[in-house]
Formats: C-alpha cells, structure tokens, sequence
C-alpha cells in the first residue's frame, strides 16, 4: 500500500482536507482503532501501553506516583474518544483540522503500542522473514508510518 | 499533591518562615523536556512541538534535532502548574516527556 505521488490528504482550504484513501486503507485504519479500543483498559496489556503512559517526573517516583494518579484516567478517557472520533468519521471523503488531528493522534498511539509489541529499536529495521510471525504486525506498523507522515505532512503545510 | 500560594507575598508578613529553603526553591522554574525515543516520527514531533507551543518551525526542528542527537530537549519552561500541563499536552500526544526543576 505505498502512496507513490498520491498525496492521501489533500488539503483544499478552509482547513479541510480532502482523504485519497481507498476502501482497503480504510478497512486497517478501522480495524487497528476497533482493536485499541479493545485492549486499552485490559490490564494484562498494560506493559505494551507504558510508551503511551509515560513517566512524567524521572527523578522522583513519589511525586510520579502522585501525578499519574491525578492524570491518568484523564489520559485513557482522552486517547478513548480520540479513537472513537476517527472510527466515527473512518469513511469521510473530507476531513475537518480537528478529525485529521485525532487520525494523527490515534494512529500514532497505535503505532506506539505496535512499536512496542515489536520492540523497534532506533535504526534497526531488519526485513523480517516471509515466515516471521512479527511480518503482519510489522507491516501494519510501516503503513501507519506512511499514513502518519503524510497527514503530518499536510497538517503542517496548512499550519 | 501539595498545592503551593499562589503568589508569595500571599504568605503572612511578618512571621518567621519556617519554609524559607523551600520558598526559594518555587522560585526556580519547572523544565519540560522531551526525551529521545525510537518509534516517534522526526516530522511528527516536529509538528507536535509547533503546534503544542506555537513555535516556528525552525524553532521545533532544532529542539527536535537536539532530542534526536543528545537524547533529550527542554522545550518549555515555567510555573509547575504550566509544566504539568505541558507534560499532559505532549503525552497526549504520545511523546516522552517528564518535568524536572532548574
């Protein structure tokens, strides 16, 4: 699914942008969204969420436990509705700023936790081997890529 | 979470403070930084940083670079409160950020 010279969201003014996406980039999107919406309050999944959930003051695990306390539910709830609101507009032919800003959000915290999962190290990208289990997952992790650099692409044109 | 006057001068005039160590310490501010990792996109935390704090992009490029080369970046500054919002705002958006005082 590479986009060649195809420019997937393109912006037309008035800060909305047009999607060029076809029915079966469409189908990931909505099937990587249903998916997170389904593991992120499972606790057994938690470590794969720990990029999501940061650590917020390094030098000091007390005052850590405390923030992440007040923010935490605040965080889930947010990153929830995030991926509520791109699975509502999933379809769109347009987007609005605010609906491409929660793709971008939502499809890079899914690609942290599939980073995660497949534990991406900075400048290592071997080619898996056809027979790898990892190859679906990673592939899916490479077309979020895609997909996110070009919405950041025309977010940032249109800044 | 202890919460602290707003303004110093809201403390009692003319008692001793026991907290003087500590009043100074609210003086100094809080930094946001924002930490290397492998898995965010350059161009992505570029954008993040313009559009979280209204930076230029130059501006958000080179505290991006100084992530990407060194590790890490104070991209904010200010009150506590401002950086724990800060802190929120860019793990909102899925970047490692912590906050630590000057």
């Amino acid at each position: 699914m590479a986009f060649g010279f195809r420019r997937p969201f393109q912006a037309k003014g008035g800060d909305r942008f047009i999607v060029n996406l076809g029915e079966r980039e469409r189908a990931v999107v909505r099937a990587v969204c249903e998916d997170m919406l389904g593991t992120i309050d499972d606790p057994d999944l938690q470590p794969l969420f720990r990029r999501v959930y940061p650590v917020a003051h390094a030098t000091d695990p007390g005052i850590d436990a405390a923030y992440q306390e007040m923010v935490h539910a605040d965080l889930v709830a947010t990153r929830r509705s995030t991926i509520e609101r791109v699975l509502a507009c999933v379809d769109d032919p347009e987007l609005d700023r605010e609906q491409l800003e929660c793709w971008m959000i939502g499809l890079n915290t899914v690609r942290l936790v599939l980073g995660t999962r497949l534990d991406v190290q900075e400048d290592s990208t071997p080619e898996l081997e056809p027979d790898d289990p990892a190859l679906v997952a990673r592939a899916v992790y490479e077309f979020l890529g895609g997909i996110l650099e070009m919405i950041v692409r025309s977010l940032s044109a249109t800044l | 979470m202890n919460r602290l006057p707003a303004r110093l001068s809201d403390a009692p005039i003319g008692v001793r403070d026991p907290d003087v160590e500590e009043s100074i310490d609210l003086d100094r501010p809080w930094l946001v930084l924002v930490w290397n990792d492998p898995i965010n996109l350059m161009s992505y935390v570029t954008f993040v940083l313009q559009k979280l704090f209204g930076y230029s992009r130059e501006k958000a490029e080179a505290m991006m670079l100084e992530v990407h080369n060194n590790g890490r970046s104070v991209v904010a500054s200010g009150t506590r409160e401002k950086a724990e919002l800060d802190v929120f705002r860019l793990h909102e958006h899925g970047l490692w950020a912590t906050m630590q005082q000057d």
